[in-house]
């Protein structure tokens, strides 16, 4: 499989930044090229990124709560900017409060994540959705994401 | 504004606040003289500097959660419903106001009134304004502090002080490095300069405003030496412009022996970088964090790691603990689960109110080996700074001197790595550019080497990132699949 360019980040005013270098080691030493953005990083810095690269997927992190708030739209200005195929995964403390994950992984699907993970999730399991949502994305007729 | 050297004359102080307070609406309704007269108004158990003082000269310690949302009323039945059970309130700033992002702060509030439920992470003071900020402070019948996480908490400071609340978290350096990613740190040195000396001008005045540096950094295997290096080096600036209660922090490491020495070392190292600069007029307390890292989901789980805390907190006698609650895996916590938090530790608190650490020799080594390691490093920025250690600070970071593990911010070196030895105690696998002498580091390497070979690996990075997930998983040191081999 040809390397696949991912861009990692915190989004919004998010500075937890201990999992951002985790995550930027695990992918990497997984095969990866990661493009690790850090913290605190906007919609639109994502999107640049991508652009800028040929990114094929987008990985969100956010930690502090506020990810309602910061993830709302992602999708929508990724189609506006021209990202109509880019595979976004979002995962962290991603709402304020104890919520059902059911719940959490619907509203963020509902905004158009691919996927949704809460932060207990195996990185292998993640790594391996990820290299088959790739496969999926490539061969084109069957878009893995809904956009 | 740029870094000061010395104390900011009053004069330069009363410029400079013509600006700050012109930064969002809500900074015209600041009068300094009123905030002054507020403060003397306000009846003796409100405030946070004496209420530490008395704790310090009883030998207590003194519990305080976390907690801030985003609607007034709600956070006040918040802080109402917390208050039976702890003995310093807080009041913790979102993320948007930290940033300094008062419009999307604002969102936040129409948002949440929408909703019916708080969708910030935290009270954004500056919105709210000193009528509302008062409305708070009167509604309650313990101190209250701002905790946050501010690089530049200016207007902050202006409002919350005027407020009433009289104790103010943060600094130039430990609310910049783990908590920003571009804001240079000479800009977030001056930023606390001015809030030091706001602070100092409140004590001039007869108000005493406890200034409480962040201890724990960024939370993660954080060695004892790097955070007392900062805490103390923050203490000094505060001093410097005229702060007088200073509370010094520190973040749980997990090892009894290491934290307890931790606690023991930074008030004396302080005391004694205190004088040696020669201040003697001041009130010194600690603060000891409840482990700043992943926790457990399971809330059982959780509340060992609380209690844990709560033991090394009471036997090392720190001022106040900062206590954490069982839902910390999942993010903001609901108030019933704050209040436990508070209750547990309470209990375990209170066991051990009538009991000694022993002194025992590796105490004492342990307690010896952190001051050894601080001073390496504060004696080393003082060199760098000549006459200003606000600039030395500075220099320190770029040098590599000063390094924060796990830290955002791109003005930090990032080339320290911790790790666990084979007790758990925070270790240096690699010490960068920091200037540990080279016995000192030996006997890193020797301690590290224990455990590897325990667990038959090589010291590395997967040790490092075992380490930050073990206690979600129910250890304190990142054994890897290893151990678990060799031992079935």
């Amino acid at each position: 499989m040809k390397t696949a360019t991912m861009i990692l980040g915190v989004i919004g005013s998010d500075c937890h930044a201990v999992g951002n270098k985790i995550l930027e080691r695990v992918f990497s030493d997984a095969g990866f090229k990661v493009i690790n953005l850090g913290v605190m990083v906007s919609q639109d810095e994502y999107i640049d990124a991508a652009i800028e690269t040929g990114a094929e997927v987008i990985m969100v992190s956010s930690l502090y709560g506020h990810g309602e708030i910061d993830c709302q739209g992602f999708r929508e200005r990724c189609v506006e900017r021209g990202l109509h195929r880019v595979i976004i995964y979002v995962g962290g403390n991603l709402v304020i409060g104890k919520t059902p994950r059911e719940q959490v992984i619907a509203k963020f699907e509902q905004m158009g994540y691919d996927r949704v993970f809460m932060p207990d999730v195996d990185l292998e399991s993640v790594i391996e959705l990820l290299r088959e949502d790739i496969k999926k994305q490539r061969l084109g007729n069957e878009s893995i994401s809904k956009y | 504004m740029d870094i000061v050297k010395g104390k900011i004359s009053k004069k330069s102080l009363m410029e400079l606040r013509k600006k700050v307070l012109e930064d969002w609406p809500t900074g015209a309704e600041v009068n300094l003289q009123e905030g002054v007269k507020y403060q003397l108004s306000l009846p003796e158990n409100m405030n946070f500097a004496k209420a530490l003082a008395q704790a310090d000269a009883e030998k207590k310690v003194l519990l305080q959660p976390r907690a801030g949302v985003a609607l007034v009323e709600e956070h006040i039945r918040l802080l109402k419903y917390l208050e039976p059970e702890c003995d310093l309130l807080p009041t913790t700033i979102d993320a948007y106001t930290r940033q300094n992002r008062y419009e999307e702060a604002q969102r936040g509030i129409d948002k949440s009134q929408a909703a019916g439920q708080s969708l910030l992470n935290g009270f954004p003071a500056v919105n709210h304004g000193i009528k509302k900020c008062k409305m708070l402070v009167e509604s309650l019948e313990k101190p209250v502090e701002v905790r946050h996480g501010t690089p530049d908490a200016r207007l902050l400071a202006e409002i919350t002080l005027a407020a009433g609340f009289s104790s103010f978290e943060g600094g130039g350096i430990s609310y910049n490095i783990p908590y920003t990613k571009k804001v240079p740190l000479e800009k977030s040195i001056a930023y606390w300069q001015y809030i030091d000396r706001l602070s100092g001008y409140y004590e001039d005045e007869g108000v005493s405003i406890n200034r409480e540096p962040f201890g724990p950094l960024s939370g993660t295997l954080v060695p004892p030496f790097i955070s007392h290096s900062i805490a103390i080096i923050e203490g000094l600036l505060a001093l410097e412009q005229g702060v007088r209660s200073i509370t010094l922090g520190y973040g749980q490491a997990g090892n009894l022996i290491q934290d307890v020495a931790a606690i023991i070392s930074l008030r004396e190292l302080a005391d004694e970088y205190f004088h040696q600069s020669g201040y003697d007029d001041y009130a010194l307390s600690t603060v000891f964090h409840q482990w700043m890292g992943g926790f457990p989901e399971d809330e059982s789980k959780a509340y060992g790691v609380i209690s844990w805390g709560a033991v090394a907190a009471a036997l090392s006698k720190a001022t106040k603990v900062i206590v954490k609650t069982p839902h910390e895996a999942m993010g903001i916590p609901t108030k019933e689960a704050n209040r436990q938090g508070l209750i547990c530790t309470r209990q375990v608190v209170s066991m051990l109110a009538d009991q000694e650490m022993p002194q025992t020799q590796q105490l004492l080594d342990e307690v010896a080996l952190i001051k050894r390691e601080t001073r390496c490093v504060i004696d080393k920025v003082f060199e760098l700074g000549g006459d200003c250690l606000a600039l030395g600070a500075v220099q320190a970071f770029k040098a590599g001197v000063l390094d924060v593990p796990f830290a955002p911010s791109t003005a930090n070196p990032g080339r320290l790595m911790p790790v666990r030895d084979n007790h758990g105690a925070i270790r240096l696998l690699d010490r960068g550019g920091v200037p540990i002498s080279d016995d000192i580091y030996e006997i890193h390497k020797e301690l590290i080497q224990e455990r590897a070979k325990e667990e038959g690996r090589e010291p590395g990075f997967q040790m490092v990132i075992d380490d930050i997930y073990a206690i979600s998983k129910g250890k304190l040191v990142g054994r890897g699949n290893y151990k678990a081999k060799t031992k079935k």
